[in-house]
């Protein structure tokens, strides 16, 4: 590869356009693995517009999903296409993309400003163009008083803001941030959560990822839940939270008489039905699972029968909300 | 957005955003200036002693033994024969002069190194006429040449080897001072820089400077900023060199420079500045750079591939620290130096040294006949003994070698250079594009 | 230990309990302490009420005891932390040292004996002109220890360099430093355990083989009493040199560790001062044949004092009390930096 000395980059060239109706994210079946560690597995996803909140626990993907948009890794199958291309080797369509990522480390040595004119640089502006749009992305994220600062001086949350403002400052169609709000004080949130919102209703692509789902909620109803490296739930986080409460849960109890215990359990208000799957087996369907596991132990040790499991089938759906929501799903 | 397309408003974005990126995050960092204010305090001690040894007087020794007066009647065994009297009998004298101070006779017949003109005898001067003076023609060309009061200077250039036949008592009695300081002198540049600034520097600038130049925004996660942008991994590699060397080359320009300068008006000679050693200097100069250039690539190539490339980058160190001391220590006889980047940049040197010292293969040959005094043995070789500063000279100096002009060696050694750096950025990118950063 | 006493002493309440009440009440002590305060302070009704609904949130009264429990001797929590260092070498669940750098000392360990294998091997087969050449003797014992290429350029310096490259500057920049500094250890043991670590390990590398290459000849060879009177001299004087030499690329190596961040510096600066000391030096001989300038180069001076100690011929003009000097010198602001450095860290991730 010889250096591009035109400095357009192929986007500006004609080698490279993108597809006229190609949604700005596209993973098809996409799968990453780590040696033996699955981190993505056979994820599908389109996105289009407006703000998506990608939700997740720690490990459950997010930061790879991101990885693999800004071709950074290489996804072991499936492909991904931002603006229809091939993000892996290909820095073309970063020029419509603004990424602000995980990593607290920046160069602490830079003011805000020559930080966000170097890298505005990168996307071909000269001298004069990036200084006039760094001035304006800081007074955005509402730093421009203490833009001409050490980035090392700054707080957590003015560090979050500066990273966000840098990536703003090609005016992008795509906006991708990788847990803005981690380890920001409520006030620092608040200014952050307002930006993105801002531009949101700005009609650009904005992809969110945390771990709370009421953040979230704040920014977008429109959530992506991701857990283990799979597509949990998709949609409206409104909608979800209904499907979940509308969704029968079961519990598997592996006992020495199931019939005799099945009389005793009955007479537990929230259990809707009961049926003997296999052998020492009892399967109890219900809507309100945190009630029958309230009351069960009691019911058991009163029936005296010996119970030697008690296991939750499908409940990955609702501990991942249980942990997302902070236990009040 | 208006884009004024001159070629310079557009080498104005990308490329030196990251080269003035690169270079003010060398100045906030102490290791920085650690390195180079270490390396100036090293060439410093070095030059302390060079400018003590150019100071001090060499002391002249009689090689011909000819100003003793043996026969005690107060005229120097020298002026005795080049007045032809008998210079062991005490009643032979020449009462017709004044007799001459015997310092007169310690280094009477010294040599002309600069009029040597390669592929001639030369014709030495008898500067004390003791050689003219002697009684038969034989005996005044003893070397058979059918000139008398010569020397010969025989180039085998197949073995490289010079062999120097001179009639008896033709320029027998150097001036050790004029040629040590000389010879010092040229020693001391020839050393310093090939060893000290070309291997030492060009060595140790990249592998503190060069080494983390990828790998440490890696590690520290900075390097997500810019591979977010839409630029391709190769340029983020190739401007990050810019950067390097727009820190490294003035460095070592100005130490060459610097250098250059106080050489020049301490050193021997007759101007006030030996304007003769600045192509040399250059040379030490632009070796150097290229130098730093190819390891600085190769060493950041190491970072990239492994985070402990520092290793690597060490090993190979010490492989061009062999390559440095065959390519020195041979004087550019070995091939394997061709398989290195240090014997490169050691052409470089050597074809400048040839260009602004044309006469410095016959200052060290003439250095090491030392006027042709020594042992004989049993088989009727003799084994000089070298005049002071001759045999640093002698290990220090180098031919290019290369079977072309020096001006030619200079710059196929140089377009050598510039494919070794190429290559490893090549390299070195295509790694790094491929490459998963976590 | 009645069980009243147990259930107070506990800092925390055993998880058996809460398993029995489901989770359903407040943790066990926090309640009867909250009880306490509460009752203490008033007769307020509403206080019992408060306590037992959990679900509002309640607030619980801090009370920190510390703890009275006996300390360990201050040498065993040093071996503890030695310990951690050198058994990492060979196995997991202590320091992980990198691979490249277990690697690398398993070679330098082999390639350190090849004059063990040589003597062996021409002693075995009786050739004397070549016995004498790598067996046993002065010259060889200072060699072992002391010798130029490859030793001092490849083998230990370069060990060395890997051992000290992060063993302060990264405990500083992963803010693992806090895991000593939070507990009953002190600045001064925590460094000088490091700088016994790194030591220990180059000791073992450079004196350990040299005790096999002295003790497997006079084992194989059957050598007797008057020649082992005749070299154990020698042999405490080159095991006292190995001494002197880990203990100056130690301490030069961990001052460099010391006042740095990266895993780069330390090792590149410690290889910088050794060979380019050692090379200004060189060229400084070359050139004006001047010897003086080697009391700059630490392992030029080590080297020095050893030759006088075993007795070899010198090979430098100047008086080897001033590399004594120099070594004095050299080691002393080592140390001075390093103890600095350590006594002024702040215990944060850098």
């Amino acid at each position: 590869m010889m250096p591009d000395v035109s400095q357009q980059g192929k986007m500006e060239t004609e080698e490279w356009r993108p597809a006229e109706n190609a949604p700005v994210i596209m993973f098809d079946r996409v799968s990453k693995t780590y040696g033996r560690i699955n981190a993505l597995n056979s994820v599908s996803l389109g996105i289009s517009g407006g703000v998506t909140g990608i939700l997740g626990m720690n490990g459950a993907g997010k930061s790879t999903l991101f990885k693999l948009m800004m071709g950074k890794v290489r996804p072991s199958s499936g492909a991904i296409r931002l603006f229809g291309v091939d993000p892996w080797k290909n820095p073309a369509p970063y020029s419509r993309v603004g990424f602000v990522p995980e990593h607290e480390k920046m160069h602490d040595w830079m003011t805000a400003f020559d930080f966000i004119v170097t890298f505005a640089r990168l996307h071909g502006m000269t001298r004069d163009e990036a200084a006039k749009e760094a001035s304006r992305v800081l007074d955005f994220v509402s730093l421009s008083d203490v833009m001409h600062k050490r980035i090392g001086q700054f707080s957590k949350g003015m560090r979050q803001r500066v990273k966000i403002a840098h990536a703003l400052v090609n005016d992008p169609e795509l906006i991708i941030l990788d847990e803005p709000l981690q380890g920001c004080d409520p006030l620092a949130r608040t200014t952050i959560m307002n930006v993105i919102k801002e531009l949101g209703a700005m009609g650009r692509t904005v992809l969110v990822s945390s771990h709370i789902l009421h953040e979230i909620e704040r920014i977008t109803e429109q959530i992506v839940i991701l857990h283990k490296g799979r597509v949990l739930a998709l949609g409206n986080s409104h909608a979800i939270r209904e499907m979940l409460d509308q969704h029968p849960h079961k519990i598997a109890l592996e006992c020495e008489n199931p019939r005799e215990l099945a009389k005793s359990i009955i007479k537990i208000e929230e259990v809707t039905g009961m049926s003997f799957a296999e052998e020492n087996k009892l399967l109890i369907e219900t809507k309100h699972l945190g009630e029958v596991h309230k009351k069960l132990p009691k019911t058991i040790i009163e029936s005296g029968i010996k119970v030697t499991s008690i296991d939750n089938p499908d409940d990955d759906l609702q501990s991942i909300l249980m942990y997302l929501t902070g236990g009040s799903a | 957005m208006s884009k004024t397309d001159t070629i310079w408003s557009q080498l104005d974005r990308k490329s030196t955003a990251i080269a003035e990126f690169t270079m003010r995050q060398y100045r906030t960092r102490i290791s920085t200036w650690v390195v180079m204010i270490a390396s100036v305090v090293a060439l410093l001690l070095v030059l302390l002693f060079y400018i003590e040894a150019m100071n001090t007087e060499i002391e002249a020794i009689d090689n011909d033994g000819d100003s003793f007066d043996t026969d005690g009647d107060g005229y120097p065994n020298g002026q005795e024969r080049l007045e032809g009297t008998n210079p062991d009998s005490p009643e032979s004298f020449p009462d017709w002069v004044e007799p001459d101070p015997p310092e007169k006779w310690i280094n009477e017949d010294d040599f002309d190194w600069d009029i040597l003109v390669e592929g001639v005898n030369y014709v030495g001067s008898d500067d004390d006429g003791d050689c003219k003076n002697l009684d038969t023609s034989s005996q005044r060309d003893t070397n058979d040449n059918n000139v008398e009061c010569d020397i010969i200077v025989d180039v085998d250039t197949l073995n490289s080897t010079v062999t120097i036949t001179a009639d008896s008592s033709v320029d027998e009695d150097p001036d050790e001072d004029k040629y040590g300081k000389e010879a010092g002198h040229r020693a001391f540049i020839l050393g310093i820089g090939k060893f000290g600034i070309v291997y030492l520097l060009g060595i140790f600038l990249p592998l503190f400077l060069a080494t983390g130049l990828i790998r440490e925004e890696i590690s520290e996660g900075t390097i997500h900023y810019m591979l977010a942008k839409p630029i391709a991994r190769g340029e983020v590699l190739l401007y990050r060199m810019l950067g390097y060397i727009g820190i490294t080359w003035p460095f070592i320009l100005i130490v060459c420079l610097v250098l250059c300068l106080i050489t020049g008006f301490t050193g021997p000679g007759d101007g006030i500045f030996r304007w003769e050693d600045v192509p040399v200097w250059m040379s030490i100069a632009w070796a150097a750079m290229l130098v730093s250039l190819v390891y600085g690539t190769i060493f950041c190539g190491f970072g990239i591939i492994w985070k402990n490339g520092v290793i690597l980058a060490i090993l190979f160190a010490a492989w061009e620290l062999g390559m440095a001391f065959i390519a020195i220590l041979t004087g550019g006889d070995s091939s394997i130096r061709y398989m290195s980047v240090i014997g490169w940049g050691m052409i470089i040197v050597d074809a400048g040294a040839a260009i602004g010292w044309p006469d410095n293969w016959q200052l060290v040959e003439v250095g090491l006949w030392g006027g042709g005094h020594g042992e004989e043995n049993w088989l009727g070789d003799v084994s000089y003994v070298a005049l002071p500063g001759a045999e640093p000279l002698a290990v220090f100096s180098g031919n290019p070698n290369l079977g072309v002009s020096n001006w030619l060696a200079y710059v196929i050694s140089t377009l050598v250079l510039a494919f070794q750096g190429f290559m490893a950025w090549f390299i070195g990118q295509s790694i790094f594009k491929g490459k998963e950063v976590n | 230990m009645s069980e009243d006493d147990a259930a107070n002493d506990e800092p925390f309440e055993p998880v058996e309990n809460k398993i029995e009440t489901y989770g359903a009440e407040a943790p066990v002590t926090g309640q009867t302490k909250m009880q306490a305060a509460w009752s203490a302070e008033s007769d307020d009704e509403n206080t019992t009420a408060k306590v037992a609904s959990s679900k509002q949130g309640q607030i619980f009264e801090q009370i920190y005891k510390p703890w009275e429990g006996t300390l360990n001797p201050r040498w065993m929590r040093n071996w503890a932390i030695l310990r951690h260092h050198i058994l990492g070498i060979f196995k997991k669940g202590h320091r992980p040292w990198n691979i490249p750098t277990r690697l690398f000392i398993f070679f330098v360990i082999i390639a350190s004996m090849t004059d063990v294998a040589l003597a062996l091997l021409f002693g075995m087969i009786g050739e004397p002109t070549l016995y004498d050449i790598w067996g046993v003797n002065r010259d060889n014992l200072y060699g072992h220890v002391m010798g130029f290429f490859p030793r001092n350029i490849l083998y230990y310096p370069i060990v060395a360099a890997l051992l000290v490259g992060g063993i302060i500057s990264e405990d500083r920049s992963h803010g693992t430093s806090a895991l000593y500094f939070s507990r009953p250890i002190n600045r001064f043991d925590y460094t000088a355990m490091k700088f016994l670590s790194v030591g220990l390990i180059l000791l073992f590398i450079i004196n350990g083989t040299l005790a096999v290459y002295y003790f497997v000849d006079i084992l194989v060879m059957g050598k007797g009493w008057a020649w082992i009177i005749d070299t154990f001299p020698m042999f405490l004087a080159a095991f006292g040199c190995g001494i002197i030499l880990s203990f100056t690329y130690t301490s030069i190596g961990l001052a460099l560790s010391s006042i740095s961040r990266g895993r780069f510096f330390p090792a590149i600066g410690l290889i910088a001062i050794l060979m380019g000391t050692k090379s200004i030096a060189a060229i400084v001989d070359a050139l004006f044949d001047r010897s003086l300038l080697y009391i700059i180069s630490p392992y030029d001076s080590v080297a020095h004092v050893c030759q006088a100690l075993i007795g070899t011929e010198m090979t430098y003009e100047h008086p080897w009390v001033w590399s004594l000097v120099s070594i004095v010198i050299m080691n002393g602001l080592a140390l001075y930096l390093l103890a600095n450095r350590v006594s002024s860290m702040e215990v944060t991730r850098e």
